[in-house]
């Protein structure tokens, strides 16, 4: 039973659902996985950079340990 | 249900990810790579020594007893330095090493479970009742290095720490027993 009484949030045009243009979609799809990737991608070298510099210019140096 | 191709942002989504998989595998197969490549070459491992020991007993006998404690020179010329690590002090205090030669550092514990780290080197190990710890390394610079208890052992953890005076070989002597201590400052 719908409560026509009641509130609904389809009456708010910013709460609805905007129609999907499925050329539009396939525009973002071919750029936002390249972004994602650039930005993890940077995430992880800076990492891996912090890594190797520890490894290679603080633990290494120290000596070999057994 | 029909089979339909996927879209072609989805295929591209997971050409990325396939991508991305690949990248971080070829990373993790350096990282590990490095780390066997060093273990291979100059023989950096993490300490892996099991042996078992009586904590109950082995202040009365056996190579942690009193008089053996410290920094002892072997026939051979080998270097082996033996620590009891007690709440809340290691004994002996000051423990004497070369620069530039191969040390087997060796400890035990009668109490509770102790760590500890040399400061500058990578010597860092914990040291568990019942188990003798042993680490080798060769200290590359001379100098006094702080050596503390890492494990929270009990309300005197923070006093428990011991100094480790690595000394050049023209200090480095050893009496007629074979035994080298800190030398007087």
């Amino acid at each position: 039973m719908i409560a026509t009484d009641q509130p609904s949030a389809a009456d708010a045009p910013s709460e609805v659902a905007d129609e999907v243009d499925e050329a539009a979609l396939a525009q973002v799809m071919r750029v936002v996985p390249l972004g994602a990737a650039v930005l993890a991608g940077t995430a992880v070298a800076l990492l891996v950079i912090g890594y190797l510099a520890i490894y290679l210019l603080i633990f290494l140096p120290r000596g070999a340990v057994g | 249900m029909t089979d339909q191709p996927a879209p072609t942002h989805e295929r591209r989504i997971l050409g990325t990810e396939l991508l991305w998989t690949f990248g971080v595998g070829v990373l993790v197969a350096a990282i590990l790579g490095i780390i066997v490549f060093t273990a291979l070459t100059i023989d950096i491992n993490p300490p892996s020594n099991v042996e078992h020991i009586d904590p109950k007993t082995l202040h009365l006998s056996g190579e942690f007893a009193e008089q053996n404690l410290g920094t002892t020179v072997g026939a051979d010329g080998g270097v082996t330095v033996r620590v009891i690590a007690t709440q809340f002090m290691f004994v002996p205090r000051c423990i004497a090493v070369p620069r530039g030669r191969l040390v087997t550092l060796r400890f035990a514990t009668p109490d509770v479970v102790h760590g500890l780290l040399i400061t500058g080197t990578n010597v860092n190990t914990m040291v568990v009742p019942g188990f003798v710890s042993q680490v080798y390394t060769t200290f590359t610079r001379t100098g006094d290095l702080l050596m503390p208890c890492h494990e929270y052992c009990g309300l005197g953890h923070s006093d428990m720490w011991a100094n480790v005076q690595v000394l050049p070989d023209s200090e480095f002597k050893p009496d007629r027993d074979g035994r080298v201590s800190c030398a007087q400052r």
